[in-house]
């Protein structure tokens, strides 16, 4: 009996690991292209209990639309997204993917951005909304 | 007609190459029976390491836990862990899965019933590095299910049917494949799983020195609905063929080491599939080694 339970320890503690893999190895920094035209821009505002710190940018290129975070920081958050949002709130939303200010999020080219007025960092797991960014037209 | 049914299930097991649903890990086909025939003490512990093959290059590992124990004659009852690891192109993810709560109640020598609820230890939504992963790679899809099912024994045959309920969706997975780099997986984004409903036979068949019985069986699962996820413009979307019929073949070898003990080696491989399985339950084949000792 207790042969089995340590048995069944060892194994599980042999097998307990995070690896990355090919799909998920760190993200190499993207540059903004110097021809990218500055559309919109807009300074984060934290929720309460957060602290936050930095800009966000979208820049066009032939007419496609890409979304940069710009200096910044964020409280922790297990589960934060990027969401390009018609309000203030995580109601109507694009989902651009989890938060890495490294990443250059491209915009899906159906999206109008004059419908999408506000940029917010959303955990999603908790359902909590941690900063706010107005976007203002360049 | 007992060789030819052995023969078409080695035939099936051997041949079948389809990359599919294997057994869902969910429980109503894996949760076995607390009663058995043989045995005379009242609690039995079990425990299993399972390789299998999945969807594109994903490979696992699970392994589990059960300890049961008889109460009286008529009721027994079990307690399952799990635990799971999933290798392939994002990575290596290892992570304890689901708790299974089980009680069975004996009618008589042949009707019993089986209920009970199965509780993840996750949310599905486990990363690496950052990155969302498919639900293949996660340990359990993150629902609190309640598990009903009733098995019937005539001669040396089992049969069960059951049904597998989400009644608590906690799954909060956040994989798009727009944004992951590769399209072998579905997006399942916050996803919402339907019921499963499962039909098994099962021969029994023991060499007459007893040391080995061989349980080759069928098992249907019959997905109730189509499953759905909520897209990266916030909608919710179902997700054409994820529902229907799933036919799996199982052969177990069970060895006797001695009175109180045997060891178990159980192939399984699916011969008819669901056309989208994004649940992550997808196995080409599966290989189990399992110990059980009774005190």
């Amino acid at each position: 009996m207790k042969t089995i339970l340590s048995l069944f320890t060892v194994l599980l503690v042999f097998t307990s690991c995070e690896i990355e893999g090919d799909l998920t190895r760190d993200a190499v920094e993207e540059e903004i292209d110097n021809e990218a035209i500055l559309k919109y821009s807009g300074t984060f505002v934290p929720t309460s209990g957060i602290n936050v710190d930095g800009e966000v940018k979208i820049y066009q290129q032939n007419n496609a639309h890409s979304l940069k975070l710009v200096d910044f920081n964020i409280s922790y958050g297990p589960d934060l997204k990027v969401y390009l949002s018609k309000t203030d709130s995580p109601s109507e939303f694009v989902n651009l993917g989890n938060l890495n200010p490294n990443v250059t999020y491209a915009i899906p080219l159906q999206v109008n951005l004059a419908d999408y007025p506000y940029v917010l960092i959303h955990c999603q797991q908790y359902n909590h909304l941690y900063a706010i960014a107005a976007l203002q037209s360049n | 007609m007992k060789k030819i049914f052995c023969i078409s299930l080695f035939w099936i097991i051997g041949c079948s190459t389809v990359s599919a649903q294997g057994c869902s890990d969910a429980g109503v086909c894996s949760v076995g029976n607390s009663f058995e025939k043989e045995r005379t003490s009242k609690n039995l512990i079990e425990t299993g390491s399972i390789y299998g093959v999945g969807e594109a290059d994903v490979t696992y590992l699970s392994s589990y836990v059960t300890y049961s124990r008889e109460l009286n004659q008529k009721w027994a009852l079990s307690a399952k862990f799990t635990y799971a690891v999933a290798n392939g192109s994002f990575g290596t993810r290892g992570q304890f899965g689901d708790a299974y709560l089980i009680s069975n109640y004996k009618f008589d020598d042949q009707w019993s019933l089986l209920s009970g609820f199965k509780f993840p230890f996750t949310t599905a939504n486990a990363k690496i590095n950052g990155y969302s992963l498919p639900l293949d790679y996660q340990a359990s899809l993150g629902t609190f299910d309640l598990i009903l099912a009733t098995n019937y024994q005539y001669t040396q045959w089992d049969f069960n049917l059951g049904i597998q309920i989400p009644v608590f969706n906690n799954n909060k997975n956040s994989y798009f494949a727009e944004y992951s780099g590769t399209n072998d997986f579905p997006s399942t984004n916050l996803f919402e799983r339907k019921s499963d409903v499962l039909f098994r036979t099962t021969y029994t068949y023991r060499t007459p020195n007893k040391k080995f019985i061989f349980k080759p069986n069928v098992l249907f699962l019959y997905h109730l609905g189509e499953d759905s996820y909520e897209n990266i413009f916030s909608q919710r979307e179902t997700i054409n063929g994820s529902d229907g019929l799933t036919i799996n073949g199982n052969l177990i070898t069970s060895y006797t080491l001695n009175s109180v003990s045997s060891l178990e080696l159980s192939l399984a491989t699916p011969f008819v599939v669901r056309d989208i399985r994004p649940d992550g339950l997808t196995r080409a084949f599966t290989a189990g080694l399992l110990y059980k000792v009774s005190f």
